[in-house]
């Protein structure tokens, strides 16, 4: 396998132009942006295959832009965690081509190029985001996938869509400021924007300055990951957007938060120049409150859509109480289930998108005795319903076991309890929804005859709706990336 | 006296053949009646005969034991005929024999005779089983199955009676039924093994506690079933209900079978010895006695006549219980026998009453007057019948009596003879009143009350039987020391109770 | 002596497959009846042809993945595993001939077969669970796959009992998975091994807690009052359902789970130095008694037989809380027990709703003559359970007297003989209206079709042999003693 380093590079600039060529390679119909769209989804695809292949043979490895060493030039930075730059290109892929049929009902015509176009900026910024080695471009790539990601929610140009559109930009450039705000911070502090180096040069600085900077990163991200209570953007911005888009946002984008917050900690652990245990206690009891909050909303949704938005901000609880658990277990369960509820809330979104599609209906009442007439597509989102609640063998159920077992190892076994009653409550909603499709009668008998979604939809769909099984079968898989990286995280505090 | 058992197919037949036949009698019946007739009576003749022929191979000093089913890994279902188990299973199966014969003519053209025969041929199996069971667990199964599956013939007549009647029947035997199934788990507990053993297999040096948990256990199960008195209650309501054949059985065996539970209880669960150092005996005797008179007592007022004699029933297996209680040889002896000439000496009662009542519709005491005159030889048996019962020798009822004095005086007890004179005095102030109605009054019905076939003596089916019963209470009476005959059984019965 | 062997994974992958038949098959009847059986048939003799092997105390084994590292889903099938499974792969043949039956005019017959496969094939797969985290799947797994089965009418009151269903069933999921992660932690492993995983070391408060954790989760499925709310509401689904659900696969797991948690998680020893099995004995105790008193006041068939299933399951409870080597073969037996007899009395009440559509006991008065084979084993049944003896219910009422006496707690002798006087209390009223109450109509010989009367006989004619032959070896009684043996380390 090549150890050819700008491939690294490469891997950004590719999505990176072909979302810029995007619109010059259209047709009238759209259908040439999707094939393009695919294309260099593909390519993109491909090529973290073989970066994560170099990582798992070689261990971690960095790429300096422009040949510049850190600290000073750019340095692009490739370690287990950014494996999960495989999961952005599988549901990236996957989201585009659900779309090929998708986005003619959805959009106007005009609007298609630009679709994909903001959907691979979306990715590309997702793929810097990961890979990135220091704090500004940590910060403008989170500036590039959120401002494409109000776009994407508003792309529909509805009324609602633009409003949900606004509250989300509200928000995401108060925390794109925060981010900002507490990346200046660290850099007047210490000199460098590198984190690696970063991290070796905090200790020693002044405190207050130093906490107010983790804090402002800290909010910055939370309100990304649409912690409780600055969740609300999420539920309108996810429910409104298009369904594969709300598959991008609600499986990819909100975990930039999660990953932004992985990245302090990595530099907070790293320089131990700060003790976290307060905000680790308020991360958990929010984590809790938001699984809470979460469930006890979506049972009153009747829109499907809705309903799953508010289930990812109880699934960001977990991750989040996973993190402030700060014990070894927890954090391989957080950072599992980060790649997992990516897989399982892209399948329920795109399943629902399908049922969209078919049907025109997004409640469940419109919505009832599905089952009979789409039985793939149902039977992919009661997997994923099932997964989400964290049954096994599916995904979900890893991040339940571990979390619950970091908090035993935390000695917080009432965060354990929380935790798998928790998703108890989440139980609920899926249940109603489950009964709809297969459980009750059709509103009226006199509709006309619904049929399964076409294959660019159903495939996608089932490929993921296996994969919430696979992955939860084959556990270990994520856990060879997760363990060594969440190790070396701890190492500094002699955990692990 | 242990000797070596002999191996015989005997007593398992005894029980297996009612099963089998139980299983065909639906079907014989759809073949014709008569195939069902005869599949039942020879099935019962085929089982009174081996009856007496383990009867007899027991008195000539054999005894016989048959291996059946591994219950559990400890526990066989053992079938082991001693002395006593062969008296009791000869008196069951001729009992029985009498009482089909005498059903084929009494049951004619009632309802559901496919159940009622099924579970008569049925309840015979687990009688003999009964008679015949090695060790407890056995005894039990045979116990329980007896008790439950008794139910429909108790409840044949389906009227609201007849069902007020069953509940109460079935509520008395099952909470019967638990005690004694607790007591056996506490005796295998205690004991270890529970094959039926003269000299008793609890050892003395069990826990106190325990030993007079088992024994009041054993004594209420089983006491329920043998009518002692506080827990007589079911007997009165439950004979007057069932089919007068089935009576006869009910009174001459199955009240018996709880008596045979407590002679096994004593003598071989507990053991002569063992029971006299726990000085337990002495409550039953009082409960015996009390029995004995108050049921008497109860007995005189009673109008219904099957009532009557149900009472009287409980009086004198309160006589069985009394012997029992006083551990001697003698009166041991008189029990045993008491056992078999009850049974028919009060079967044959209840078949004339069932006479009475198919004849000439007479239910209570009062209609029988005059009955002598159109019934004349049911009037002669009913009149042997209830002289034995009281005890006029040479009957059978004096037989039995008179070793049951014996005892008494054996064992010091001479005050308990009272309660013995006491006992056959009532016996004769509840029976011979109805012997002087039937012949010395009127008949209280005009001969144009009456159509043709009632009012005249009963088809051969039906008076047979009875005379075939009261030939036997005559038998036995006489013949009482003749070999083989149950005197010399029970003989050697206590001999082995009390080596 | 442990032999690496697919055949444990392959028993319950069997169903699985059938199930993705089934779904394949769509509407094709013969095809989905040909999948159903076969599959029974396939599977049953693969158990079966464990059980000399098992009987000889080989312990097949079988590591099917490592679902995370460390924990695997693997497979082992010891004696008291393999107990279960021959129970219910013998029931699921018959309940999927009886099914067939029943069903047969009934809509979504493939959702149905299909899931009914499922939950016997996870049942499977909690009997042969290697350690707790399969069992844990497979406990879980189990109670999403028979949420179709209850709410199979569609009805607004199967939706209730399905909603009931599954809020008692997770809750019980969740407790059983925390108490999984604990002893987890506690023990560095989750293998169900002799005699236990825990030691004291983790202290008495723990040790109580966790334990209270896993029995309450298991407790659920198990019935243990107070956390039996969900079977009566149950009763709602087809019989066929309410067979499965009662008489092998929901409510055994969740006995088969309690054992589990008593001889491998925490081991007779401990449990006997932490004294906490004396409550769980009071509270089986007072289950099978007051379970009982309600069950006489049921007059609708199935509730009726909810209650004295709520009432049997813990005999098994206390069998196994009694902690002494006879009771614990009580308790074993009476998985095989009370699940023949039960779902004999199942098969009846279905045979008699789809013949007669007569469902309240008042009304069953003179059905004895119409339906005179399937009153007949309703009969054995029901003597079975009064604990007469011959019939299989006697051994459990004797070994377990027995074992109470051993443990020197001798009220639980006399709870079980108080329970089979209520248990005659409530079958006996049931037996004396079928048999003699004069029929409100005319008595035609009417029995059910032979899909249905067949397995009911077959089942009741189980009922005897198993009371009857407990010594036959190959019988499950020897499995019994084996297991027992294993787990006291006799």
């Amino acid at each position: 396998m090549t150890s050819w380093s700008p491939l690294l590079a490469l891997f950004l600039v590719i999505p990176l132009v072909g979302a810029v060529l995007t619109p010059v390679v259209s047709d009238s119909s759209g259908r040439r942006s999707w094939g393009w769209a695919v294309f260099i989804m593909s390519v993109t695809s491909a090529m973290s295959v073989s970066l994560i292949v170099r990582v798992l043979e070689e261990g971690p490895f960095s790429y300096v832009i422009g040949g510049w060493v850190a600290p000073y030039g750019i340095e692009l930075r490739f370690d287990e965690f950014s494996a999960s730059v495989a999961i952005v290109c599988l549901l990236g892929l996957l989201a585009i081509v659900f779309s090929r049929h998708y986005a003619p009902q959805a959009l106007t015509p005009e609007r298609i190029p630009y679709y994909y176009t903001l959907l691979l900026l979306n990715l590309t910024g997702m793929l810097g985001f990961i890979v990135t080695g220091d704090l500004f471009n940590l910060y403008v790539f989170t500036e590039i996938l959120s401002l494409s990601a109000y776009a994407l929610v508003a792309i529909s140009g509805e009324k609602t869509a633009e409003m949900a559109a606004f509250k989300y930009l509200v928000m995401g450039a108060v925390s794109s400021l925060s981010i900002l705000f507490g990346v200046g911070l660290l850099y007047a502090l210490t000199g460098s924007l590198n984190m690696a180096d970063v991290t070796s040069r905090l200790a020693g600085t002044a405190h207050a300055p130093l906490v107010m900077a983790f804090a402002a990163l800290t909010l910055g991200f939370m309100v990304k990951a649409a912690l409780f209570p600055l969740h609300i953007w999420l539920p309108d911005a996810h429910a409104i957007a298009p369904s594969p888009v709300s598959a991008v946002l609600s499986g990819l984008v909100v975990k930039i938060g999660i990953l932004g917050m992985l990245r302090v900690y990595q530099m907070a652990y790293g320089s131990g120049a700060i003790d976290l245990s307060g905000l680790n206690l308020t991360l958990t009891w929010l984590g809790a409150i938001s699984i809470v909050m979460g469930a006890f909303f979506a049972v009153f949704q009747d829109d499907i859509k809705m309903m799953l938005a508010y289930s990812t901000i109880s699934n960001i609880g977990y991750i989040v109480m996973g993190l402030g658990l700060a014990s070894s277990y927890s954090l391989i369960g957080a950072s599992v289930h980060v790649f997992n509820h990516a897989l399982i809330k892209a399948t329920l979104f795109l399943g629902a998108g399908a049922l969209i599609h078919q049907t025109g209906q997004r409640t469940l009442t419109g919505l009832a005795g599905i089952g009979r007439s789409m039985p793939f597509t149902t039977a992919a989102i009661s997997i994923g319903a099932i997964s989400i609640v964290g049954i096994p063998p599916t995904a979900g159920f890893l991040c339940k076991w571990y979390i619950a077992l970091g908090a035993l190892e935390a000695g917080e076994p009432i965060f354990a309890v929380a935790l798998v009653f928790g998703a108890l409550l989440i139980f609920i909603y899926y249940i109603r929804m489950v009964n709809a499709f297969y459980f009750r009668k059709p509103q009226d008998a006199g509709a006309p005859a619904v049929h399964e979604a076409p294959l660019t939809m159903l495939v996608p769909v089932l490929i993921l709706a296996a994969l919430c099984l696979i992955m939860g079968i084959l556990g270990r898989l994520p856990l060879s990336f997760i363990e060594p990286a969440v190790t070396r995280l701890l190492t500094p505090l002699g955990g692990g | 006296m242990e000797t070596e058992a002999t191996r015989s197919i005997l007593p398992m037949l005894a029980f297996a053949l009612p099963i089998v036949a139980a299983m065909l009698t639906v079907p014989a019946r759809r073949l014709s009646e008569r195939a069902r007739d005869v599949l039942l009576i020879g099935t019962a003749t085929a089982v009174a005969a081996a009856a007496l022929v383990l009867a007899a191979g027991v008195a000539g000093g054999t005894v016989y034991e048959m291996y059946i089913l591994q219950l559990t890994p400890k526990i066989w279902m053992y079938m082991r005929v001693d002395a006593a188990g062969a008296l009791f299973g000869a008196t069951v199966a001729v009992l029985w024999l009498l009482a089909l014969v005498y059903s084929l003519g009494y049951m004619r053209g009632e309802h559901r005779l496919g159940r009622y025969y099924s579970f008569f041929i049925l309840c015979l199996a687990w009688t003999m089983g009964l008679a015949y069971a090695g060790n407890l667990l056995t005894f039990l199964i045979f116990y329980e199955l007896f008790s439950v599956l008794t139910y429909p013939l108790v409840v044949h007549e389906e009227t609201p009676e007849a069902m007020a009647a069953g509940t109460k029947y079935i509520i008395y035997i099952l909470v019967g039924g638990t005690l004694v199934l607790l007591a056996i788990v506490l005796t295998f507990f205690s004991a270890g093994t529970q094959t039926l053993a003269s000299g008793g297999i609890l050892s003395a040096d069990t826990d106190p506690m325990t030993l007079q948990a088992i024994f009041w256990c054993f004594l209420i199960g089983f006491g329920v079933k043998a009518a002692i008195v506080p827990l007589h209650g079911w007997v009165p309501d439950a004979h007057p209900a069932a089919p007068a054949p089935f009576s006869a059985v009910l009174s001459g065996v199955m009240v018996a079978a709880g008596s045979f539970g407590i002679i096994r209880m004593i003598f071989q669960v507990f053991g002569v010895s063992l029971l006299k150092s726990l000085d337990l005996a002495p409550y039953l005797t009082g409960f015996a006695a009390f029995t004995v008179l108050f049921a008497a007592a109860l007995a005189v007022n009673q109008e219904n006549l099957k009532r009557r004699l149900a009472y009287s029933t409980i009086s004198q297996m309160g006589y069985v219980t009394l012997a029992i209680s006083l551990l001697g040889m003698q009166s041991t002896i008189g029990a045993l026998v008491h056992i078999t000439n009850h049974a028919f000496m009060k079967g044959g009662l209840f078949l004339c009453a069932g006479l009475f009542i198919r004849r000439l519709g007479a239910y209570n005491v009062h209609q029988l007057d005059g009955a002598a005159r159109r019934m004349p030889v049911t009037a002669a048996c009913f009149t042997i019948a209830s002289l034995a019962m009281i005890g006029t020798p040479p009957l059978s009822g004096f037989t039995s009596k008179w070793y049951l004095g014996l005892g008494m005086l054996e064992t010091g007890n001479p005050w308990l003879l009272a309660v013995l004179l006491g006992g056959a005095l009532m016996a004769a102030i509840y029976l011979l009143p109805i012997v002087y109605r039937m012949y010395f009054r009127e008949p209280a019905l005009t001969p144009e009350d009456l159509t043709l076939t009632e009012g005249r003596e009963a088809p051969m089916t039906m008076l047979a039987p009875l005379v075939v019963a009261t030939i036997i209470t005559i038998g036995l009476g006489i013949g009482a020391s003749l070999p083989g005959l149950p005197v010399a059984l029970a003989r050697m019965a206590a001999q082995a109770f009390f080596q | 002596m442990e032999v690496v062997d697919a055949r444990v994974a392959i028993a319950p992958a069997i169903s699985l497959l059938c199930a993705a038949l089934v779904f394949a098959a769509a509407d094709h009847t013969f095809w989905r009846r040909f999948f159903s059986l076969s599959a029974a048939l396939a599977k049953l003799i693969i158990v079966m042809s464990m059980l000399p092997g098992a009987l000889k105390g080989v312990v097949y084994t079988f590591d099917l993945v490592e679902f995370t590292p460390g924990v695997g889903l693997a497979f082992r099938a010891d004696a008291l595993g393999m107990f279960f499974a021959v129970v219910s792969s013998t029931l699921w043949l018959f309940t999927s001939i009886y099914a067939i039956g029943y069903m047969e005019r009934e809509p979504n017959r493939r959702r149905f077969f299909g899931f009914f496969a499922l939950c016997v094939s996870t049942t499977v797969g909690v009997a042969f669970a290697e350690n707790l985290l399969t069992l844990f799947l497979f406990y879980e797994t189990l109670t999403i796959c028979t949420y179709p089965l209850v709410v199979h009418d569609e009805t607004p009151e199967a939706m209730r009992a399905g909603r009931t269903y599954l809020a008692y069933t997770l809750t019980g999921g969740a407790f059983v998975l925390l108490g999984s992660i604990w002893t987890y932690q506690l023990a560095g492993t989750m293998t169900l091994s002799q005699p236990g995983i825990l030691t004291m070391e983790a202290g008495r408060t723990t040790l109580t807690a966790l334990f209270v954790c896993l029995i309450a989760g298991f407790g659920v499925k198990a019935a243990i009052m107070p956390l039996h709310g969900w079977l009566p509401t149950a009763m709602v689904a087809p019989t066929p359902v309410s067979a499965l659900l009662h008489a092998v696969a929901v409510v055994k797991v969740g006995a088969f789970g309690v054992l589990r948690t008593i001889y491998n998680v925490f081991g007779v020893d401990l449990l006997q130095e932490l004294g906490v099995c004396d409550w769980l004995a009071a509270l089986a105790g007072i289950t099978i008694i007051a379970a009982s008193v309600i069950a006489i006041f049921q007059d609708n068939f199935k509730r009726r037989l909810a209650f004295s299933t709520i009432s049997q399951l813990s005999y098994i409870v206390l069998g196994a809380a009694l902690l002494s080597p006879l009771a614990a073969t009580a308790a074993i037996v009476h998985i095989a027990n009370q699940a023949f007899a039960k779902i004999t009395m199942f098969f009846v009440a279905g045979s008699i709703q789809r013949t007669t559509g007569k469902t309240a006991i008042h009304e069953f008065a003179g059905i004895g003559y119409r339906m005179p084979y399937t009153m007949g084993a309703f009969t054995v049944a029901a003597l079975s359970f009064i604990g007469i003896p011959l019939f299989a219910g006697f051994v459990t009422k004797w070994y377990l007297s027995l074992g109470a006496l051993e443990s020197d707690q001798w009220i639980y002798a006399l709870v079980m003989l108080g329970s089979s006087l209520l248990n005659a209390a409530y079958w006996l009223p049931i037996i004396y209206t079928a048999f003699f109450k004069s029929p409100r109509e005319d008595a035609l010989v009417h029995e059910a079709h032979w899909t249905m009367l067949g397995p009911t006989l077959l089942c009741a004619a189980y009922v005897l042999l198993l009371g009857m032959t407990v010594s036959v070896p190959g019988m499950p009684f020897a499995l019994a003693q084996a297991a027992v043996k294993f787990v006291f380390g006799m």
